[in-house]
């Protein structure tokens, strides 16, 4: 059986293609980011870090970095948060546990697109059910909370055409997709957390439910974060749709949501610059591949407390 | 919302007064989570009952009243008003079906979808099975490879795929939606995990009994492999029936190549004032088919979503 070729016959197919999907388009970004290539144009000049020197100096891009970040920055740590205090309170609760986890985990199946288009008319200024429920508690006692009652006097925020309101609005709508998602990956990581363990900090003194949380869960949960956290950084530097929907052209009130997936989709698809497309496009996997290698060290080394 | 809540093991059980008043709290708190979360749900399936009035004004409840209405357009094509006085539903629901053809797009939605889903196991499944149970020279290389491959979001590479298609004239075509993820090294991985678990004694047993290796792939591992496969199918389904990036990318212009997200896309931009009923009819239309698979296989579409978690 040894002697038998069949391997190549198996493994071949899967070999071509990985090269010529997934690794030759590596080499085509990395080759056209020096270069001011375009579609349909036949000769593209050498143009040397040209478009890195862009990207890093001009304030259009400094306004993608700086909208890609907070994004990820606001996304990543409250889709983990939220995910992770989800599981613990389902985790915990005697009933409805499986009816609280289904609802959550609504917004991972639904096609983000469809429901941007659908946050955006709830939003809405004046028709959206958002800032219509929030009239409705004006003269209760959430006036007394300051930035409500500016609110009620001035009108509550525009959302997602209002520039200092924009980015951490489509911020919450990524929080409010991913969180369900977490949410799921803590719940398994939970059920292997050995029950004797709690037993045990028990007898040693752990009284409060935040000992134990902190003591055996979040020791007990690390490999789950590590995960957790490196795929929420991926799929929020990901983002998209929701960009999309709500700003097709120019990335949003004074650029304030130009996220990098966004830009690359700009500058290449619709300005045909695939120059500069090509080198974002290489600054992203840069930071992506970096990540997932940052995760995987981490998973050889630390995490493992068993 | 939630996190802000101390954490409570589940261990333990305090009689009394106490107790249920922490359990109280805490379904407080998952249930305001709830309601955040169904709030666009909502948003969707009512509007898409309701009239452009009801729409407007924030009427009618939930369902809307179901009042006829003066259907515009119907009485610009100048037929008599008697018979252009139109349900809000049936109005929302059917206009969504006439103004553009949203039975198309699901049409190719179901087309991109199963075709990735069929290459990728065809593709995956053997290259899983010789890097589980065949040895050969070069195994750990390719595995090596797999590993580094699982780095690369396709998302990320799109514009180069971008250009590699626009440059073979396939922009515009089925083959431009399925092409770039006919390769699952995520598929791949997971196979081969499930493989290793397949005992020896079983591919031994189909050797004696004088089966290719081919055969044994198909006729033996396959049958072993369901659950993963179903796991994989539905991650993948979810992946790309949802997917909007890569199909706005590759699909410019051609209704007839629109997938279901490009339709919805579309639809609003040349909504006006009065679709916003049909509009959330659409999205409705093509959210649902996954929404209801998952009320009714729940755990499958859990395990199915979260197996990337086990990387």
């Amino acid at each position: 059986m040894a002697a038998s070729r069949a391997h190549w016959w198996f493994v071949g197919p899967a070999l071509i293609l990985m090269g010529l999907i997934l690794l030759l388009p590596i080499l085509i970004a990395a080759a056209l980011s020096f270069t001011s290539y375009s579609l349909g144009n036949p000769g593209a000049e050498f143009v040397g870090l040209d478009n890195y020197e862009k990207i890093f100096t001009r304030s259009t891009y400094e306004k993608m970095f700086g909208a890609t970040f907070r994004y990820v920055f606001v996304v990543v740590p409250l889709s983990v948060g939220l995910g992770l205090g989800a599981a613990l309170l389902i985790n915990s609760t005697k009933r409805f546990g499986d009816f609280y986890k289904t609802i959550y985990f609504l917004p991972v199946m639904a096609a983000l697109i469809a429901m941007a288009i659908v946050w955006e008319f709830a939003l809405h200024p004046t028709i959206g059910i958002v800032n219509a429920t929030l009239e409705h508690g004006c003269g209760s006692f959430l006036e007394t909370w300051g930035l409500y009652a500016h609110g009620c006097d001035r009108g509550f925020p525009l959302w997602l055409t209002d520039r200092d309101y924009a980015i951490w609005t489509v911020a919450f709508i990524g929080v409010w997709q991913g969180f369900g998602f977490n949410m799921v990956l803590y719940l398994a990581g939970l059920t292997s957390v050995p029950r004797e363990l709690y037993h045990a900090a028990e007898m040693d003194g752990a009284r409060t439910a935040w000992d134990r949380f902190r003591l055996v869960t979040w020791p007990m949960l690390g490999p789950t974060t590590v995960f957790v956290v490196t795929i929420s950084f991926i799929r929020s530097f990901q983002v998209f749709d929701t960009v999309e929907a709500f700003y097709p052209q120019g990335g949003g009130p004074s650029k304030s949501v130009y996220v990098m997936m966004f830009a690359i989709y700009e500058k290449a698809i619709q300005q045909n610059l695939m120059g500069i497309g090509a080198a974002i496009t290489v600054v992203f996997l840069g930071f992506v591949m970096f990540l997932t290698v940052i995760q995987r060290w981490l998973v050889e080394r630390r995490v493992h407390y068993s | 919302m939630s996190d802000t809540t101390l954490p409570h093991s589940p261990a333990v059980s305090m009689p009394g007064i106490r107790f249920s008043s922490a359990e109280t709290l805490k379904h407080a708190v998952l249930i305001l989570g709830s309601l955040i979360v169904l709030l666009p749900f909502y948003v969707m399936v009512s509007y898409s009952f309701k009239s452009p009035a009801e729409i407007m004004q924030n009427t009618g409840g939930f369902f809307g009243a179901q009042e006829l209405f003066r259907d515009d357009y119907c009485v610009k094509l100048g037929r008599d008003l008697a018979d252009c006085m139109v349900t809000p539903v049936i109005y929302n629901y059917t206009t969504a079906f006439g103004k553009a053809p949203l039975l198309r797009y699901l049409f190719n939605g179901i087309v991109v979808t199963v075709s990735i889903f069929v290459i990728q196991v065809l593709v995956a499944l053997p290259c899983a099975y010789a890097l589980a149970k065949l040895r050969f020279w070069g195994r750990e290389a390719v595995f090596g490879l797999v590993l580094f491959c699982l780095l690369i979001p396709v998302h990320a590479i799109a514009l180069p795929l971008y250009i590699m298609l626009a440059k073979l004239g396939l922009t515009n075509s089925y083959a431009a939606l399925v092409i770039p993820w006919t390769i699952s090294v995520f598929g791949i991985f997971l196979m081969r995990q499930f493989f290793m678990t397949v005992p020896d004694d079983l591919i031994d047993a189909a050797r004696m009994d004088g089966m290719s290796e081919f055969s044994i792939i198909w006729n033996v591992m396959l049958p072993t492999a369901i659950p993963a496969l179903m796991a994989f199918a539905i991650f993948s389904v979810v992946a790309h029936w949802n997917d909007y990036f890569w199909p706005r990318i590759v699909i410019t212009g051609d209704r007839s190549l629109f997938t279901p997200p490009l339709g919805l896309r579309e639809f609003k931009g040349d909504a006006d004032g009065d679709n916003f009923g049909p509009m959330m009819a659409t999205a409705t239309i093509i959210v649902a088919p996954l929404i209801v698979a998952f009320l009714i296989a729940q755990r499958r579409f859990i395990e199915g979503i979260t197996l990337s978690g086990m990387k």
